[in-house]
């Protein structure tokens, strides 16, 4: 009997074991893929950004310019995209922040898009963590010369929030 | 003896005792198996339908690229894609939460089975560009073009590489061979429509067999199998929103649509982005018109006369502004309104022709 009862506890303490160590690698590994989903996001939403008809550069009927915003419509599109923010603009940025950083000529910073995950009922912020993307971009401005367009430089910073 | 009894009871006891206990436990390690087999699957199908949200993504932003891609792993899967009331749904058939969609325009099958994704994209433009479109089709969805109108070429040529596109003279022609699905396109008024279902495809089912009819230059009839007969599925023809032209995204469209109610649903999510980036180019306008009126002589130039409405009278400004209404009158009940959308077309042939005059003259800022 007593043989039995102690069989049976070293199976139950191997299965509890078990159950331990599957719960603790299955909260490891949603950790992983929640870190993974949060980069494939970072990168859609540049990749959105940088396409976007909103501030992309266009000549006419010709293909667009690659890598470039225009700066008479970059201006006013935060705008356009905080007033349809609910309507549209959020399912196509979700919870992230948008911004575009001038370094030539000037050092201006154009603020595009920005909603961030609401404050916690306790008062924390609804956040753990930010995933920054980098990229470069020029930066065309008409209204300085309707013949030669200036051509700025500068960077788009995309941070999507988990 | 009485003792012997006893001791053959309790070695039959402890048998049954692990034969029940062994039981339990397979039993047990059999659920678990069960479990994570219908989890994988879960699994599986919400990996899928987020890689295809991404493949989604590059192939709509990355214009005019065909994208093929491997999904062997799912052909024991059915696709499927439906759109309404602005709002794309795909995933796996009975798998898994589908997608939701509320932004891109994507023009598919109604179901896709195969093991060849095909992912191409055009841009929509009104005269600007507006979106991009996402053309959704297989190797094995069968696409036949009749007729005699030289878009077929244009469409033969613009999609080599798809190998499921093929232009044939006569219905007859079709050979079902392994293929999952067929389209019919035809341009030359629909006239194999009363002659029923071709022998060819009579076994296949009902659903998988569709029928694209272009009845004029600008509208199309959607045709589904009935039995052996073709049963129309629009009540009024469907019109085609373009400025037409080579690589018109909206004509090509309606030949990857699933139905007539896909292709509305997918304008419509084109035609509420025009809205919010006609603000953006309203604002733009302004600007414009602020850089040449702070010097009069640029005032008193050709530029100004083609952007404000006090110049000539193909103007941006007064072009602009009429794209705006006749989109607002669009958009006022979609889908019920799609038809008044074609009052848009007008408007941005003005613009585009405001836009070309201050583009020709080399001095001047353009809207876009």
């Amino acid at each position: 009997m007593t043989e039995t009862i102690a069989v049976l506890f070293i199976f139950f303490i191997l299965i509890l074991f078990g159950i331990m160590f599957y719960y603790k690698y299955q909260g490891v590994a949603f950790k992983e893929k929640q870190e993974e989903l949060l980069g494939a996001r970072a990168m859609d939403t540049t990749l959105k950004v940088l396409f976007l008809p909103e501030i992309s550069c266009t000549k006419g009927e010709a293909e667009p310019e690659d890598n470039c915003f225009d700066m008479m419509k970059l201006r006013h599109a935060n705008e356009t995209f905080k007033k349809y923010i609910t309507k549209y603009y959020f399912n196509l940025f979700s919870y992230s922040r948008i911004y575009v950083q001038e370094v030539y000529p000037e050092q201006t910073q154009y603020i595009l898009y920005d909603k961030e995950i609401p404050f916690l009922e306790d008062g924390t912020k609804g956040w753990e963590k930010k995933e920054p993307t980098f990229f470069t971009v020029t930066l065309k401005d008409e209204s300085k010369s309707a013949i030669i367009p200036h051509y700025g430089f500068g960077y788009v910073v995309v941070e999507v929030y988990l | 003896m009485a003792v012997k009894k006893k001791a053959q009871i309790a070695v039959t006891f402890n048998w049954v005792y692990i034969l029940i206990a062994g039981a339990v436990i397979l039993l047990f390690f059999i659920g678990i198996v069960v479990k994570q087999k219908s989890i994988s699957e879960e699994n599986l199908a919400t990996d899928v339908v987020r890689v295809m949200e991404s493949i989604f993504t590059g192939a709509g932003v990355s214009e005019k690229t065909k994208n093929f891609v491997d999904i062997s792993g799912l052909a024991d899967y059915t696709l499927f894609f439906g759109c309404s009331e602005g709002v794309t749904e795909y995933g796996i058939s009975g798998k898994g939460k589908p997608v939701q969609n509320n932004i891109d325009p994507i023009f598919a099958p109604l179901e896709l089975k195969d093991t060849v994704l095909v992912l191409w994209s055009l841009p929509y433009k009104l005269p600007f560009k507006v979106i991009d479109f996402t053309f959704v089709s297989s190797r094995k969805s069968k696409i036949y073009l009749m007729g005699n109108t030289p878009f077929i070429n244009e469409f033969i040529n613009a999609t080599s590489g798809f190998d499921n596109i093929e232009k044939i003279n006569d219905v007859s022609e079709i050979d079902p061979a392994r293929n999952y699905q067929f389209k019919i396109v035809d341009f030359s008024g629909g006239q194999f429509i009363s002659q029923g279902i071709p022998s060819a495809l009579s076994d296949v089912d009902d659903n998988k067999v569709t029928a694209v009819v272009f009845t004029g230059q600008d509208q199309v009839d959607y045709y589904q199998k009935e039995g052996q007969m073709w049963k129309k599925k629009n009540k009024l023809p469907v019109r085609i929103i373009s400025l037409g032209g080579e690589r018109d995204s909206a004509r090509f469209a309606t030949i990857f649509a699933g139905d007539d109610k896909t292709y509305v649903c997918s304008m419509g999510k084109a035609f509420l982005r025009l809205r919010y980036l006609l603000e953006v180019y309203q604002s733009k306008l302004t600007e414009m018109k602020e850089f040449y009126e702070t010097d009069p002589q640029l005032m008193a130039g050709d530029c100004y006369n083609y952007i404000s409405d006090q110049g000539y009278e193909v103007n941006v400004e007064s072009s602009l502004r009429s794209l705006k209404n006749r989109l607002d009158a669009c958009l006022v009940n979609f889908p019920i309104s799609y038809d008044y959308c074609t009052e848009m077309v007008g408007a941005a042939e003005k613009l585009r022709e405001a836009n070309a005059n201050l583009a020709e003259r080399g001095d001047c800022l353009t809207l876009y």
